[in-house]
């Protein structure tokens, strides 16, 4: 500890002492009902530092702060041990990588064993057990042995073991990453479903970025057991604050993370070029796209797209992907303007190609039009992984 | 000068005559003081549980009509391993009463239950002790090896001397020899137990105690049970050493078959011997089999 104190890396310490830092300074805080992903590459702690958020492994300096909902706040590295088994009964499960399962027991019983250890009676871990596995779509499974089962299926037992104990706080050390990938997404989704419903708050460990960022609302990434950067998904593929991070970003698919509010071109830049103003409506255009026109009102409300004196349409781009349900013909583009909101993906904005040959414009939450995006925002935010740079 | 020289001759010629470990004195010494000490207490406190024990098992075994018996056994090995296990058994008893040796064959299982029940009864706790402690193992490794390696004949007259002639000291003897196997196992069998497998069961709020029955135990146990067959095997390769100090049975039938000279007499207690182990060690590897934690662990 002294010589971290004094700033020696890890590996300098490792040369000293012969110890390893698991984790060192790794702050960050979770907000109830949120997934919270940590990642970073194999060896550089995140599993260590789950570990010590229910202290399978014992923190040697720190604090992990809990609220818990009888007790108020609680550092939980300072809890006795019987606290400690209360806390781990009720509060707090945990999903495994290789999925732990015991091997001697049948599905339903691997489920119900947290309530098993919670004192509950048979018929209360039978009926517990049944629902948790019904929802993780197993409920006919329940009497087999989990060696029956493929490892997607068994995953989702153990995924059901830890919903079963209805702890606020659901620990998932890598759980994914010893599936198939198409596996991998199906669980993905799964574990998002299940979490709309339950909104559980859940540490989530992962080495896949692309992962990290389908599932997490915020991520810490983590470099030889210090977090370098904690953000949303957006923040820390725009702007990743350290060369390990970019390396990482530079990798991941950003369509479906960075959103239309990050890439559009503000109407305010000096990018457009004011035509006209006639009835409280002002007409700009991009410098490079003299033809549209667009109006806003003083407020800053669109009012209309105009194309020389023609009128064009504006639609809600969430229409049309809903009525197509995401199919499309292409060829079939018309002249329409499509709107978004700030908080559409790329991904999303990408599809109003196949619909319309017109820029899209992005509306505000307050109903303001904010910007627009046409193919330079697109591709610089899907090559560059970057906004409108003014 | 030539004084030295005939030192270095003494030295290479004969260096053991300059020191005289007086080992044999000392265990002599030893044995006598451990007889004298605790004879009554041997006596009075381990002969007659064991005996007692023994009586039972011998008692319940003889009740049971031999036709009953055999049916019994087809039915054991049927359940345990397979038919063709129960036919086996079927057929090696009934060779054996066939042999005339039923009543030396009641004997020598009875002792060797006996011997068996007493190895799981102390076997099993120092096993587990020995999984959850470094230091307790690292303590008991050498006894245990003490015990399986020193020769039976060599703590046979002790424990005669202690338990006198008959039953006992056989027992005693072959429980200080058959125990090892279970000790070793059960311990190796909890520490062999898959670390996520512990972990998930710590995570979820289970006490020392919880995560040995509900986890360490039950994945141990095809691992307990190969040491029970070991135990077993053990004991039953004792019953005629134990015949020496005066047990009965099968293994008496082969001393004094040889004593006598009587090759005959010797080998038909041999082939029961024999019988009686192969059954027993399939019905017991059966078992192993059996047990719930066999299921593949982890994966």
């Amino acid at each position: 500890m002294p010589l971290l104190e004094q700033g020696k890396t890890k590996d300098e310490i490792r040369e000293a002492t012969g110890q390893t830092v698991g984790v060192n300074n790794a702050s960050f805080d979770i907000q109830p009902g949120e997934v919270f992903a940590i990642m970073g590459l194999s060896g550089c702690g995140k599993s260590t530092l789950i570990r010590c958020v229910n202290r399978i492994i014992e923190p040697t300096a720190g604090s992990v702060f809990f609220k818990d909902p009888d007790l108020g706040e609680q550092d939980l590295t300072k809890l006795d041990a019987e606290q400690l088994l209360a806390l781990r009964k009720r509060r707090i499960s945990m999903v495994f990588q290789h999925f732990a399962l015991l091997p001697h027991r049948t599905v339903l019983s691997n489920v119900a064993f947290g309530l098993e250890i919670q004192g509950r009676s048979k018929d209360e871990r039978k009926h517990l057990g049944q629902r948790v596995l019904d929802m993780v779509g197993l409920g006919q499974w329940g009497q087999t042995y989990p060696s029956e089962l493929s490892g997607g299926m068994q995953q989702r037992v153990g995924l059901a073991r830890a919903l079963a104990t209805e702890a606020e706080v659901l620990l998932m050390d890598e759980p994914f990453s010893a599936l198939d990938p198409l596996i991998k997404f199906d669980m993905q989704q799964e574990l998002m479903k299940i979490q709309r419903e339950l909104h559980r708050t859940i540490l989530f460990i992962t080495h896949d970025l692309d992962e990290a960022m389908r599932i997490g609302d915020h991520i810490a990434i983590m470099e030889a057991g210090r977090i370098v950067q904690i953000g949303s998904p957006e923040q820390i593929l725009v702007n990743p604050r350290t060369e390990y991070v970019a390396n990482f970003v530079e990798h991941a698919d950003p369509t479906s993370v960075i959103t239309a509010g990050t890439i559009a071109l503000p109407f305010d830049s000096e990018l457009f070029v004011k035509v006209d103003e006639r009835n409280g409506i002002q007409y700009l255009h991009r410098h490079d796209h003299p033809e549209i026109h667009y109006g806003r009102d003083r407020d800053g409300y669109l009012r209309e797209v105009r194309i020389d004196d023609r009128e064009i349409p504006v639609r809600p781009l969430a229409e049309i992907l809903d009525a197509r349900n995401g199919d499309s013909v292409p060829g079939s583009r018309t002249e329409v303007t499509l709107t978004c909101g700030e908080d559409a993906v790329l991904r999303q904005v990408l599809r109003s190609r196949l619909h319309s040959t017109l820029p899209v414009i992005v509306i505000r939450a307050d109903g303001r039009a904010r910007g627009l995006i046409d193919d330079p925002e697109l591709i610089n935010g899907i090559l560059e992984k970057r906004g409108h740079i003014p | 000068m030539s004084e030295l020289l005939e030192f270095l001759r003494a030295l290479m010629e004969d260096p053991f005559g300059f020191l005289d470990l007086p080992v044999r004195q000392v265990i002599t010494d030893i044995v006598n003081w451990i007889v004298a000490n605790f004879r009554d207490f041997s006596r009075t406190y381990i002969s007659p549980p064991v005996r007692g024990v023994m009586d039972g098992v011998q008692w319940a075994l003889s009740a049971i009509p031999p036709g009953l018996f055999l049916l019994g056994m087809l039915l054991l090995g049927w359940w345990a391993a397979s038919w063709r296990i129960g036919v086996f058994a079927l057929v090696s008893f009934a060779l054996i009463g066939f042999m005339g040796v039923w009543d030396q064959m009641i004997v020598t299982l009875s002792l060797v239950i006996t011997a068996v029940f007493f190895c799981v009864l102390f076997g099993l706790p120092l096993g587990i002790l020995s999984s959850r402690s470094d230091r307790f193992y690292a303590i008991l490794r050498p006894i245990l090896d003490i015990m399986q390696t020193t020769p039976p004949f060599v703590y046979l007259v002790p424990a005669v001397m202690l338990f006198s002639i008959g039953n006992v000291p056989g027992l005693i003897a072959t429980i200080v020899f058959a125990m090892p196997p279970i000790i070793r196992m059960t311990n190796l069998g909890i520490r062999q137990v898959n670390d996520e497998l512990i972990e998930a069961a710590v995570a979820f709020g289970s006490s020392r105690r919880q995560i040995l029955w509900k986890v360490q135990f039950p994945l141990a146990l095809p691992t307990v049970m190969a040491g029970l067959n070991q135990t077993i095997m053990l004991s039953l390769s004792m019953v005629v050493i134990a015949a020496i100090i005066g047990a009965g049975g099968l293994g008496l039938e082969v001393y004094a078959g040889l004593e006598r000279l009587n090759i005959g007499q010797a080998f038909v207690g041999g082939i029961g011997i024999v019988l009686l182990a192969m059954v027993l060690d399939r019905i017991t590897q059966g078992l192993g089999e059996k047990a719930p934690g066999a299921r593949r662990q982890g994966d």
